[in-house]
């Protein structure tokens, strides 16, 4: 998986074209060259379909969003002024139009699952059969919170606690201001820890 | 004890904010000297870091569909309005 703390290292991810730098393929998509926007959008499409996943919870709903994901960025890459990151823009697409889709939705929050079993905690030790019980139980109860989350409030902690992002790139792909963000941030941790217990959240955590 | 209870009560609501690095000193150390004497505020201070450690990082290993370009492909060069 690439580097989830900060932006992602473009020169891990363009395996046809090591020499094409994010500047050049940019150039070349803005001018109409598909192939050049495919390895670009290409390095962050598995982040960008993760972030999906974990905002939708659905993977067929996140499979039809990331395509519809890229076809914005496509019809809107001349509009891209480098002003952010390619890879912040990008996913304040993604974001948006998972919140669309959300708002779609004629289910109940609690009906969006979230994938609980996907939500992978570090592996513990393979000897502690009891340790990885704990840990697999905790793993369902921080999906199940998440899932329950209003949808800025996940937003915020799927950006930050589970991408890792920064605040400042969160707040920036959220669409909100850092102060904003960081209210939604800690309104969101407060409701998956009273969800969750700190029982729960004390024994597996050791 | 007021003064406890209303530790307690502020302590309970900004454990997020203290994981988080937000509390200016002067707050970090109401809430670590609280913390100290309360046992529900430094379990939850350890509840609360585990949780922004239990979710970080999950579905690794989870690739893009190859479709992901499709719609790209169908709207041709001409989608991108360039």
């Amino acid at each position: 998986m690439r580097p989830l703390r900060g932006k992602p290292d473009p020169a891990s991810a363009a395996p046809h074209t090591p020499a094409a730098t994010e500047a050049s393929l940019l150039a070349r998509a803005q001018a109409g060259d598909i192939g050049a926007f495919e390895q670009l959008s290409g390095r962050y499409a598995d982040r960008l379909f993760m972030l999906l996943l974990r905002l939708l919870g659905d993977r067929a709903e996140a499979e039809d969003v990331a395509q519809e994901v890229m076809l914005r960025a496509w019809q809107g890459i001349t509009r891209f002024q480098s002003r952010s990151s390619y890879f912040t823009w990008l996913y304040r697409i993604a974001v948006n139009e998972a919140n669309r889709a959300l708002g779609k939705r004629a289910r109940r929050p609690a009906d969006v699952s979230i994938g609980a079993d996907e939500l992978q905690l570090p592996a513990p030790p393979a000897a502690d059969p009891a340790r990885q019980a704990e840990n697999a139980e905790l793993r369902r109860a921080l999906g199940r919170a998440l899932a329950e989350l209003p949808p800025p409030l996940r937003t915020a902690i799927v950006l930050r606690d589970v991408e890792g992002l920064s605040t400042q790139e969160s707040a920036e792909i959220a669409g909100v201001s850092q102060a904003a963000f960081k209210s939604r941030l800690h309104q969101a941790r407060l409701r998956v820890r009273a969800a969750v217990g700190d029982e729960a959240l004390v024994t597996s955590g050791g | 004890m007021p003064g406890f209870l209303a530790d307690h009560r502020w302590s309970q609501q900004h454990l997020s904010h203290y994981v988080e690095g937000d509390l200016a000193p002067r707050a970090r150390h109401r809430l670590d000297r609280h913390a100290r004497d309360c046992v529900d505020c430094e379990r939850g201070v350890r509840a609360m870091r585990t949780l922004v450690y239990a979710v970080h990082g999950g579905l690794a290993g989870i690739s893009a569909p190859a479709t992901i370009f499709d719609r790209v492909r169908a709207a041709g060069p001409g989608g991108s309005g360039g």
